[in-house]
């Protein structure tokens, strides 16, 4: 038996799924207030990439639309490979950084910033991602401290932790907004998940963390698989279970701190697309780590096009459609996989 | 130096210890059995290997490295286990699920090459498993899937194998193929641990057993060392007869009769049952679980019946293999027969050599309950046995056609005396 023809598949799929995001992308910068040929936005967009740009319909592109599409996949991508890597872990589809608490700690992290540094830009640019990763990582801590027991992680007594935090420090940042009614305006807005007016900085950002995050994940595939036999058996297998959660943890708190300082809470992604993409491809990480990202990201994309068209010239926070869309999908799932057994 | 060995080791789950003290080596090509009562702590000594369970006290070594300071990436390449399998919940290729077993020999950014793929094939080849390459592992059945389990333990190229009930799945068929597999392997030079709740297979495969119970370690010895009457009792609290199976030459065992069943109420009544030859195993059974005492006359040593004498405790006069019953044993059988409330005589046949044990029964002057009929094929004694027989139905013993109306008989007896 020769792999080659595994592989092939893969790549062709992986190919595939590049294909559909740069016609997403492409879609998402030409649709808005203002419909720009999809022509002209590659136009544009090689005439900047060249230092030739200039006018308005190039800012337009340039400046306003890409940032935001780009900023839309990476936070896509962020959230599936959080949703991948709590889903092994756990070896529960239903884990997510939502239900750990962990996109809580990032949320309530980011509050505490944007309430402690006042209007200054530069200062939220930097505070609000430190002060949510520092959330994050706070919260993941608490939550494994919570369920560990004789230095063991138990997963069901990890979820319920999680759960039990989560809505601790949901009611902890409402606590904030309600005691400093200046902050809550723009956080509300960010809470519900949204991605106006973000710039190239906060693009940087989070491309920079989502790397940060994604390289030991993409090292560590073959041991993300026997974490999915048990944590026994992948001990048994010759991983470091303790130690590799732990490591993996902090991965996933890096990408989740990072998608939620710049577009808020934004559910359903992390948990449904690793899931989707599961089922299609199998369980293997190799293929499902990149698969996942690069469909986390497309959906996100469409998402967001979709926010900002169905009600133009409103604009609807992209948290609620992925919501919307999420919901009956998973619906769907579940009688669709019940169906077939 | 032994590939696999536990000293002073007490293992448990954090400080709560479940086995103290374990001391004992398995050695390359060796296969040591761990039998014992459900939860005396067999699977513990087997997880605390590879540190899923907790090493309180002492050390567990692979070769002459401790197995608790290795890294488990390390260890991986010296430790196969096959756990009780569980279901697993993600649809991994079967091929796939065996590839994991080189996951401890791969580097960082390598994947498998032409050998590791090699090494794969040939683990599926040999537990069977070939076939089922392309099936996804969470579709599989029980059996399959205990066997895959084996395949991707072998794809480590242990040293040394761990089993946990490797065969708790399996149907008769596949569980004699795999242990005939392991049973090679450790031929080869694989050093096998198993965990095992059947005794006869224990007994069957392993060379040496070691029983697990009441949080302590008997050191392993070869099955018919290990496994007696008086172990099994000891352990198990069952009763049983212990000989060597005549078709695969190990040991095969019989429970007879629980302890709890033996220990029920005591009617306080000894009950003498003329036997031989098995004739008596079921009855005596019986008796023993209805709370009697027994007497079971005169026997040889050798003979299925004395087995289960010894198992549920009667008193008996034990003969030699083959021995006839000389007269002082006739009298002892005899005493031992007017000591009972009444005497069973079972559809034994009679020569010479077992008589007198008729005739001890016909001599006690006790009531005699008398099972079957004195056929020709049943009397090898040129009609002696007839006489006895006869002598006895004219002095009032009654006949009965089976064991059970015999029991009737007998609490007919017991409850008119009362």
């Amino acid at each position: 038996m020769t792999p080659s023809p595994g592989r092939s598949r893969a790549a062709l799929t992986l190919v595939g799924l590049a294909v559909a995001l740069a016609l997403a992308i492409v879609a998402g910068v030409a649709f808005g207030a203002v419909r720009i040929p999809p022509a002209e936005v590659i136009a544009a967009v090689s005439r900047a990439l060249t230092g030739h740009g200039g006018g308005l319909a190039d800012a337009v592109v340039v400046d306003l639309r890409l940032p935001r599409v780009l900023l839309a996949a990476l936070v896509g991508a962020s959230l599936a490979l959080a949703g991948v890597l709590y889903q092994a872990l756990f070896k529960n589809a239903l884990a997510d950084p939502y239900i750990l608490g962990v996109s809580s700690g990032a949320g309530l992290g980011a509050t505490l910033a944007l309430a402690a540094l006042g209007t200054s830009y530069a200062a939220r640019a930097v505070g609000v991602p430190v002060g949510a990763f520092i959330g994050a990582a706070l919260t993941m801590l608490l939550v494994v401290q919570l369920a560990s027991r004789r230095g063991r992680l138990d997963p069901t007594s990890l979820l319920l932790a999680g759960i039990a935090v989560s809505y601790t420090l949901s009611a902890l940042t409402s606590f904030v907004l309600v005691y400093d009614r200046e902050t809550m305006t723009s956080v509300v807005f960010w809470m519900m998940g949204g991605l106006q007016n973000r710039s190239w900085q906060h693009v940087g950002m989070l491309a920079l963390m989502f790397s940060a995050g994604a390289v030991v994940p993409a090292l560590f595939h073959r041991e993300l698989d026997l974490m999915l036999l048990g944590d026994e058996r992948a001990g048994q297998l010759g991983v470091s279970v303790e130690r590799f959660k732990l490591v993996m943890l902090a991965s996933a708190s890096l990408v989740v701190a990072g998608a939620v300082s710049v577009s808020g809470l934004i559910g359903f992604v992390g948990l449904m697309t690793p899931h989707m993409v599961r089922l299609v491809i199998g369980p293997r990480h190799r293929l499902l780590l990149p698969a996942s990202v690069l469909a986390g990201a497309i959906v996100l994309v469409i998402a967001d096009l979709l926010a900002r068209v169905v009600l133009a010239p409103v604009e609807i926070p992209v948290g609620i459609v992925t919501a919307l869309a999420g919901g009956p999908f998973f619906i769907w799932l579940l009688v669709h996989k019940e169906h077939r057994r | 130096m032994s590939a696999l060995s536990f000293a002073a080791t007490t293992v448990g789950y954090g400080p709560k210890p479940v086995v103290r003290d374990a001391t004992f080596a398995v050695a390359a090509g060796e296969f040591v059995g761990l039998v014992g009562p459900n939860g005396a702590g067999k699977s513990t000594l087997l997880r605390a290997v590879t540190g899923s369970a907790d090493v309180i006290s002492g050390d567990i070594a692979l070769g002459d490295a401790s197995a608790l300071r290795m890294a488990d990436r390390d260890r991986a390449r010296l430790v196969g286990v096959v756990p009780q399998t569980p279901v697993p919940l993600f649809a991994f290729p079967a091929r796939a699920f065996v590839e994991m077993g080189r996951n401890p020999h791969l580097s960082r950014l390598g994947s498998l090459d032409a050998a590791d793929h090699r090494i794969v094939d040939e683990a599926m080849a040999r537990t069977d498993t070939a076939h089922l390459a392309a099936e996804r592992v969470d579709e599989l059945s029980g059996g399959d899937l205990q066997r895959l389990t084996l395949a991707q333990a072998l794809a480590q190229q242990p040293r040394v194998l761990l089993l946990d009930e490797p065969t708790s799945h399996l149907d008769l068929n596949h569980a004699l193929q795999v242990l005939d597999l392991v049973r090679s392997l450790a031929d080869e030079g694989m050093a096998v641990l198993g965990v095992f709740h059947d005794l006869e297979i224990a007994a069957r495969y392993a060379d040496r057993i070691a029983i697990v119970a009441d949080g302590r370690l008997r050191p392993p010895a070869p099955p018919v060392e290990a496994l007696d009457a008086a172990a099994i009792a000891d352990v198990f609290g069952v009763r049983a007869v212990v000989r060597t199976d005549p078709v695969t030459g190990t040991v095969g065992i019989t429970p007879v009769l629980r302890d709890a069943e033996l220990a029920g109420e005591r009617t306080g009544e000894t009950i003498g049952v003329v036997c031989g030859s098995g004739a008596g195993a079921s009855l005596m059974r019986q008796l023993a679980k209805a709370g009697h005492a027994v007497f079971a006359g005169a026997l040889n040593r050798g003979d299925v019946d004395h087995a289960v004498a010894e198992a549920i405790s009667a008193g008996r006069v034990d003969l030699p293999p083959f021995g006839e019953i000389g007269e002082a044993d006739e009298r002892a059988t005899r005493e031992g027969y007017e000591r009972s409330a009444c005497v069973i005589v079972c559809e034994t046949p009679f020569g010479r050599p077992n008589l007198p044990n008729l005739r001890a029964a016909l001599g006690s002057g006790r009531p005699l309950v008398l099972i079957g009929q004195m056929a020709e094929a049943r009397d090898f004694t040129g009609g002696e046995a007839r006489r006895l027989w006869d002598e006895a139905l004219s002095r009032g013993a009654e006949r009965v056609d089976s064991e059970s109306e015999a029991l009737e008989a007998l609490a007919r007896r017991l409850g008119t005396e009362a």
